[in-house]
């Protein structure tokens, strides 16, 4: 789900960093431009290292020292397809919303989660919906008690930032990964206990 | 903010070397965290700890080199084989989702199975989830918990 980029960009270096060894100022500039945030490639998690430096020039009515730097950084971007483990966060009319800790915006919408099932009022929580997946005789619920939950990679999208939101709008999501748990072995891992493992079971 | 993407995909990484590059900045499980702050941030650490509960905790760079290696010899995909040492499944209902088409391809599920089984180290045992939730266990199988205080 993680892959390497590379990136080429002008970092301004402030005043006050500049006493520190160049490359320490330089990684302190693209970290607090590029950590955590969303670029059109993905997510940024960490600054994999730097490859190349040039200039250092200071601009006229800047304290600053420029440097146009060529870098590598690690981008969290799964790819279509891709199963990953994630936890239940909350779950509406519309279906679950999923989080991996690190990225909270992974959604599976009520046509991707396996049929039949129906919604309800979650009895714990007042604003809540629980999903119940309904097999055979059995009726497996989807909630928080659910250690991990897998599911696979179906789209990427990137909305555009909105220009107008409604007060109480949900805070906005740069990057939503849209998933599916329908299929054999995704949804909640407790599912699938029963399905005998090759054992490397410690007893 | 203009930037030039030089190279959108330089390279995959599997869970495990990621989790090794934040290793060797520092980020351990020390709950305190105050000594690897200077060099790993929060949000560096909130993948570390996603990390931390995958398969990838447990895993050896050798162990995911030669696992690839032998990875050769199935037909599978780059993506396959990275979502296998990802995941580490330890059944056929856990490898099937992974493959695109298995039945077309006559893919040796048993095989990829067997080599997951002996190359790459079995998952982390999850520790207890809170307050009185617990894992179901199915009759005969032992429930793998540990509470660490």
């Amino acid at each position: 789900m993680f892959c390497l980029s590379e990136l080429e960009d002008t970092v301004r270096v402030p005043p006050s960093d500049l006493n520190l060894p160049l490359e320490v100022a330089i990684k302190k500039a693209l970290q607090k431009l590029f950590l955590d945030k969303v670029l059109s490639i993905g997510l940024c998690v960490s600054i994999y290292g730097i490859k190349s430096i040039e200039g250092g020039f200071v601009l006229p009515g800047d304290g600053a020292a420029t440097y146009k730097v060529v870098f590598r950084i690690v981008v969290f971007r799964p790819f279509v397809g891709e199963v990953i483990a994630a936890k239940f966060k909350e779950s509406d009319s519309n279906g679950l919303r999923l989080t991996l800790g690190f990225f909270e915006d992974v959604y599976v919408p009520a046509p991707l989660i396996p049929t039949p099932n129906r919604c309800e009022p979650d009895p714990y929580n007042r604003n809540q919906m629980r999903w119940v997946w309904k097999y055979g005789d059995d009726e497996f619920i989807i909630d928080d008690s659910c250690q991990q939950i897998k599911f696979r990679v179906e789209n990427i999208s990137y909305p555009p930032v909105p220009t107008e939101r409604a007060e109480d709008a949900k805070p906005f999501a740069p990057m939503v990964v849209t998933g599916t748990i329908d299929d054999d072995g995704l949804g909640p891992v407790s599912w699938w206990e029963a399905c005998a493992p090759i054992s490397d079971a410690e007893d | 903010m203009k930037n030039i993407i030089v190279k959108a995909n330089a390279g995959a990484l599997t869970n495990f070397e990621v989790l090794d590059l934040l290793n060797s900045r520092g980020a351990s499980k020390d709950t305190t965290r105050v000594i690897a702050s200077e060099t790993v941030s929060r949000s560096e650490y909130k993948v570390y700890d996603y990390l931390m509960e995958t398969a990838a905790s447990t895993q050896t760079r050798d162990s995911v080199t030669k696992f690839s290696d032998k990875c050769k010899g199935f037909k599978l995909a780059k993506a396959e084989i990275l979502n296998i040492i990802n995941l580490r499944p330890s059944s056929d209902v856990e490898l099937t989702p992974i493959l695109e088409k298995p039945d077309e391809r006559e893919i040796d599920i048993e095989g990829i199975l067997a080599l997951v089984q002996e190359l790459l180290p079995p998952l982390p045992t999850v520790e207890a989830h809170k307050e009185n939730e617990q894992e179901e266990t199915e009759d005969g199988e032992q429930p793998n918990m540990e509470t660490s205080v």
